[in-house]
């Protein structure tokens, strides 16, 4: 059990170190603290869209990090032959291809948690935006300062995670993905209500700008360590990720926005509707992993 | 020494195949061997001759396509086989982003080792390969020594009762190359079972009890080091040939 234990979190461990994690949670955060944003009109409901671009945030990333994060975790572990370095300890093939697959689920979740965080902060401050704004009228000088907000709040972790990686030998990408989720909840709330109650005033040019800056800037810090070719890969993932139909997203947005909580039932039965490809995929997984060889 | 057989292996095959199954290289053909407890074992042989792929069927990486392996009188795949070997690859395959001491811990909770025993375990290997100094460093920006070092006290987490190593002096400068010679003869004296690949024969000769040479999969020969009357390099060229004698020879008379 300790063995399984060990790999999943370094498993884990790997992911959430990987650049490619870093640049889809920033585009992540990008997108669902300033989608709302690039909505002209909001027809009264920007707490509705701002749920709806949380959850379209979290499922076509979220998408790009499962997928690329377990194929690579995967990958590389065969490739550059730590998995057989592994395997001459005490534990099986099965046992192994479970804990890499729990490894890879933990750092889903650790970025699930992430985004759906900001999401809800973004949600609540839409709600209380809209408030503001009803009561205060035209605020629209405040918009120098909110972009310059929002880039600060993009800009901390990744200045943070570098001073501390020069100085202190923390890992770069996950102190800054510890800071963005502390700055996300912090800031979130407090940008998103600005945000909402600026919408109306809000120059769509400029609102396109800042999150395309920003992927910029993350993908340059991700040159800075030695991200190299995978930012082709990243595209190519990003591209196939929005692709996917997220369903689901749909049917518990609506649920939500219409002020019920999802249901038991909702759960019990898209847990039934993911079990058997899960099983499936398991099956697939130890059967190839058992049989492969490791040279 | 005893007569118990750690690692037996007879008439053992190993032919790999590309994707349409076809044949491609024979690496192993009809090999068996004993190893006892508490001998070190030398699997010599030039390159592409089939040590490494031996060693991989050994600890259960490699399916043989033909024969059997077993260990410990145990399938190689079993859990409890592995339990009692630690393994040095030829190359030092670490996780870049996790710190020596992180690596170790990670060996450690793969044998199963609890968290106080994991940390003491992990103190005591660093300072007998001498990294202690830089165990809160990612291994991914080590020197090629370094690395080597992290692979060794990896293999050794466990307490093995055998150590398989795959050329364990590869890519060190003579001074880490003697240290590990040292370690491995202080392991052999206190009773571990060592099973050796190299084609650096004075580091063989060194360690060594038993030798076995390979050649093309199959073995040319078979014997105690103490035993061959010659040194070790002069036997081996008589039984693999002297690439002066075969393979340059046309170059050079021209």
């Amino acid at each position: 059990m300790r063995g399984i234990a060990s790999v999943a979190k370094a498993t884990a461990l790997e992911i959430l170190s990987e650049p490619l994690t870093l640049l889809v949670l920033l585009a992540a955060l990008t997108l669902a603290v300033l989608a709302p944003a690039f909505h002209y009109h909001q027809f009264g409901e920007a707490t509705r869209m701002a749920r709806d671009a949380g959850f379209s945030a979290l499922f076509t990333c979220g998408s790009v990090v499962a997928v690329f994060g377990t194929i690579r975790a995967f990958r590389r572990e065969i490739e550059s032959g730590t998995a057989q370095m592994a395997l001459s300890h005490p534990v099986s093939r099965g046992g192994f291809f479970l804990a890499k697959a729990t490894g890879a689920f933990v750092a889903y979740l650790a970025f699930a948690a992430t985004v759906f965080g900001t999401s809800l902060a973004v949600v609540e401050g839409a709600r209380v935006g809209g408030v503001v704004a009803s009561r205060t009228g035209d605020i629209a000088r405040l918009s120098g300062p909110f972009l310059a907000a929002g880039v600060a709040v993009m800009l901390v972790p990744l200045l943070l995670g570098a001073a501390l990686n020069r100085f202190a030998r923390f890992r770069f990408v996950l102190t800054s993905m510890v800071t963005a989720l502390v700055l996300a909840f912090a800031a979130g709330g407090t940008s998103a209500a600005l945000d909402s109650a600026l919408l109306p005033r809000y120059a769509p040019v400029a609102a396109l700008l800042v999150p395309t800056g920003l992927l910029l800037l993350s993908a340059s810090a991700a040159f800075a360590v030695r991200f190299k070719a995978n930012v082709a890969a990243a595209s190519v993932g990003v591209l196939a990720a929005l692709c996917v139909p997220a369903v689901g997203n749909y049917y518990m947005a609506d649920a939500l926005s219409n002020g019920g909580t999802v249901s038991w039932a909702y759960v019990a039965l898209a847990s039934l509707a993911a079990m058997p490809a899960v099983a499936a995929f398991a099956l697939l997984g130890l059967r190839f992993m058992g049989g492969r060889d490791l040279s | 020494m005893n007569d118990e057989c750690v690692i037996g292996l007879a008439d053992v095959r190993k032919t790999f195949r590309d994707f349409w199954l076809r044949p491609t290289v024979n690496a192993v053909d009809g090999l068996s061997l004993t190893v006892r407890r508490g001998e070190v074992f030398g699997l010599l042989g030039p390159n592409g001759s089939g040590k490494s792929t031996t060693i991989k069927m050994i600890l259960g990486l490699l399916a043989p396509s033909g024969g059997r392996v077993s260990l410990f009188g145990l399938s190689p795949r079993s859990v409890e086989a592995r339990r009692r070997l630690g393994y040095l690859p030829e190359l030092s395959y670490l996780h870049p982003f996790l710190t020596a001491k992180e690596t170790l811990r990670y060996y450690a909770g793969l044998c199963g080792l609890g968290r106080r025993e994991a940390k003491e375990r992990t103190r005591q290997l660093l300072e007998m390969v001498g990294l202690s100094d830089v165990a809160s460093r990612p291994v991914g920006g080590f020197s090629k020594g370094m690395s080597r070092r992290v692979a060794l006290a990896a293999s050794l987490v466990g307490r093995p009762e055998l150590l398989v190593l795959d050329e364990p002096t590869s890519g060190l400068d003579p001074i880490s190359t003697k240290e590990v010679k040292t370690l491995v003869k202080a392991l052999a004296k206190g009773g571990m079972t060592i099973l050796t690949t190299s084609h650096l024969l004075a580091d063989a000769e060194d360690i060594c009890d038993r030798v076995m040479i390979l050649n093309h999969g199959k073995c040319v020969a078979e014997g105690n080091v103490a035993e061959l009357g010659t040194s070790l390099e002069e036997f081996f060229l008589a039984k693999v040939g002297d690439a002066d004698d075969f393979r340059l020879a046309p170059f050079l008379s021209k």
